[in-house]
């Protein structure tokens, strides 16, 4: 009976050591690179990476993207998900066609909007087409950044809704049926079920969701420069053009691990702010 | 004033058909149990006056009120679910206060109320608990608690206190009778605990394979069955049901003679007897005929007999004094007034009722 007692351990050692070699001994390297030069201990990436010119607009889009696009996402992916509860035939089908932009790579779904709003993209020729305009228009350039903003949403709207979807539908999926009818004979109305039950129950699934998402959304890069190159300066976009265009690790992991701090610091939030209490599952 | 009357309802689930042709008339203020065998439609004719489930044919109304196509919240009806339903999220005070929450009652009246009911069920002191922290009785009164804190007109209940221990059962039983009788509450009680139908019930409607089969009060369901199914299913030991043969307008018991109260078509007929309504000899007697005994099981009350009759098994209950043993040749004289004929074939009683 003793021996027992190791065999879980054994049995999560190969992932603990493959967690071990590929995340923890990178994350670790990087946060040397980030406070060590040739000489020693130094916090001289940190102060580079902030008095550079494009650290206040690479942090001021990373966060409102990040602002803009969860909460999108969230709101739209609990709409489909309730309304594909509510539909029972062909069910499936409206699954397997909502979820199909996950099998796209980010920077493949950048181009295809790229496609839509460059120059002589499907945007312009339609809109010349219908005559709203004479000339194709000059959508994505630095002069209009909140353009390229927008654009960067929609893209990654359209990516990325279908995760937290299909988060969503599993997570209802495993909410009885009984509840909502127990609501509803005691007099709840459509919204108060939604609001007293269904999303209570839905929170440890939500909870998932918003972590998810935001981690990704803070590290959001291809989408952004196939869209807007620099124009539209991110976080991860800095780290990458300090690395490779600078050739200066340093501040690139300085980058990495601001994103880290942010991506930390909002899951402690999302999980303080969402605790379940003592109910576990009922 | 709220009566439940249900027509015709009939529904199928693909195609096995759940309900065929269910037709019940509850009066206001009447006490109505349900009772029948697992998987008879019991919950399914619940849900669908719930409105928790679309009749495919047939008509609901309550009070003066068709709600056939109405949602459950305009029905109002409240409801304990057979799997209780509690909401896991919730607080007991919470789930108990959820129909006064809904209905926008003032927070005094609602401790009021939510109090009140937890202290019937004997569940005041788990008030801040989260149902995962209950045992499953305790969960079943929260969802019964949760039903009577709203005070309903039509109260529909499913087995609910089919978790309780004996001793607990027994004395909720009693307390949800007095409390729905003073409250004048018109309910709908599902059970497949014949003693509890027999003790709570105003009138008991026995259910068999999706269809009412006798719906009566319940001395008449228990000593006039409609049919062989109703004196099997209520009664512990269930009515013997003997079949005799039949001489003109009587039937043949040994040398007793039985007169029939009808006519009948067939050359044998049973005759249904509870194990209780034999008076039981050692010696012959008038009116009586001869069994030999099998088994005796001495049940603390009264003793119970296996006996056999020809080919035919039958039992009996005796005063626990009674001096008896295997193998012995007993004398029983079935009590006139309580005999049951019924037609062998079709299973249904004879009597014109
Ligand atoms: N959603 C459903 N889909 C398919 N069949 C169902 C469904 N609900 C009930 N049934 C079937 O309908 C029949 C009646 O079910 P119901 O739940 O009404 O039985 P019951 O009388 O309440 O039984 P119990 O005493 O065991 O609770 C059963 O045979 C069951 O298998
Ligand atoms: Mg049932």
């Amino acid at each position: 009976m003793r021996s027992e007692r190791y065999i879980p351990y054994v049995l999560v050692l190969p992932s603990v050591v493959f967690l071990l070699f590929l995340f923890a001994w990178p994350l670790l390297e990087a946060l040397l690179l980030s406070v060590r030069n040739s000489s020693g201990w130094t916090l001289e990436h940190f102060q580079r990476m902030a008095a550079d010119l494009y650290f206040k607009d690479a942090l001021k889009y990373t966060l409102l993207l990040t602002l803009t696009i969860v909460p999108l996402q969230v709101g739209l992916a609990l709409g489909m998900a309730l309304l594909l509860g509510s539909i029972a035939k062909g069910r499936d089908l409206f699954l397997y066609v909502w979820t199909i932009p996950l099998g796209i790579s980010d920077l493949a779904a950048g181009i295809v909007w790229l496609a839509i709003f460059t120059e002589r993209g499907y945007l312009n020729s339609f809109l010349q087409a219908v005559g709203v305009i004479q000339q194709p228009q000059l959508w994505l350039s630095y002069e209009t950044p909140w353009m390229i903003f927008l654009a960067v949403v929609a893209a990654e709207v359209w990516r990325a809704t279908a995760i937290v979807f299909v988060i969503l539908v599993a997570g209802l999926q495993l909410i009885p049926k009984e509840y909502g009818e127990a609501a509803e004979v005691f007099g709840a109305t459509p919204w108060q079920r939604f609001w007293k039950v269904t999303l209570p129950l839905l929170r440890p699934s939500l909870q998932v969701a918003l972590i998810l998402r935001t981690i990704l959304a803070l590290e959001v890069f291809a989408v952004v420069v196939a869209l807007g190159g620099r124009n539209l300066p991110v976080l991860a976009g800095e780290a990458y053009y300090w690395y490779n265009a600078y050739q200066n690790p340093g501040v690139a992991a300085a980058y990495a691990v601001l994103i880290l701090g942010i991506s930390v610091a909002a899951t402690l939030l999302y999980l303080r702010l969402m605790r379940t209490k003592q109910e576990a599952v009922g | 004033m709220a009566g439940i009357r249900v027509e015709n309802i009939e529904k199928s689930f693909g195609k096995f058909k759940a309900l065929s042709g269910v037709s019940l008339e509850v009066r206001d203020q009447e006490f109505v149990v349900l009772l029948g065998p697992s998987g008879c439609g019991k919950t399914t004719l619940l849900r669908i006056i719930a409105g928790l489930e679309q009749a495919d044919r047939g008509r609901v109304w309550i009070g003066e009120r068709e709600v056939s196509g109405l949602p459950p919240r305009s029905r109002r009806v409240a409801m304990v679910f057979q799997n209780y339903a509690v909401f896991p999220h919730l607080t007991v005070f919470e789930n108990i206060a959820f129909g006064l929450r809904m209905q926008k009652a003032p927070a005094e009246k609602i401790k009021a109320k939510v109090e009140q009911a937890a202290t019937l069920m004997h569940i005041e002191n788990l008030l801040g608990r989260y149902p995962a922290q209950l045992s499953g009785g305790q969960r079943q009164r929260v969802a019964v608690a949760r039903a009577l804190a709203v005070e309903p007109e039509v109260l529909l209940m499913d087995e609910p206190l089919s978790n309780l221990d004996a001793l607990l059962r027994l004395e909720m039983r009693a307390e949800l009778k007095r409390l729905l009788a003073e409250s004048r509450t018109t309910t709908l009680y599902v059970t497949h605990d014949q003693v509890e139908a027999m003790s709570l019930a105003d009138r008991i409607a026995v259910m068999n394979a999706g269809q009412i089969v006798q719906y009566d009060q319940p001395m008449k369901v228990y000593q006039e069955p409609a049919n062989t199914f109703v004196g099997g299913f209520i009664g512990s030991p269930p009515m013997n049901f003997l079949r005799l043969p039949v001489e003109g307008q009587q039937a043949r018991l040994a040398s007793l003679v039985l007169a029939l109260p009808s006519e009948v078509s067939g050359a044998e007929v049973l005759l249904g007897v509870r194990p209780e309504d034999f008076e039981v000899y050692t010696d012959q007697r008038p009116q009586s005929f001869p069994a030999e005994v099998l088994v005796v099981e001495p049940l603390g009350p009264h003793l119970l007999l296996t006996l056999r009759f020809g080919e035919q098994l039958l039992k009996a209950t005796v005063p626990p004094d009674f001096a008896v043993r295997p193998g012995q040749t007993i004398w029983l004289k079935p009590q006139p007034g309580r005999l049951r004929w019924l037609e062998p074939t079709s299973g249904q009683a004879l009597t014109a009722r």
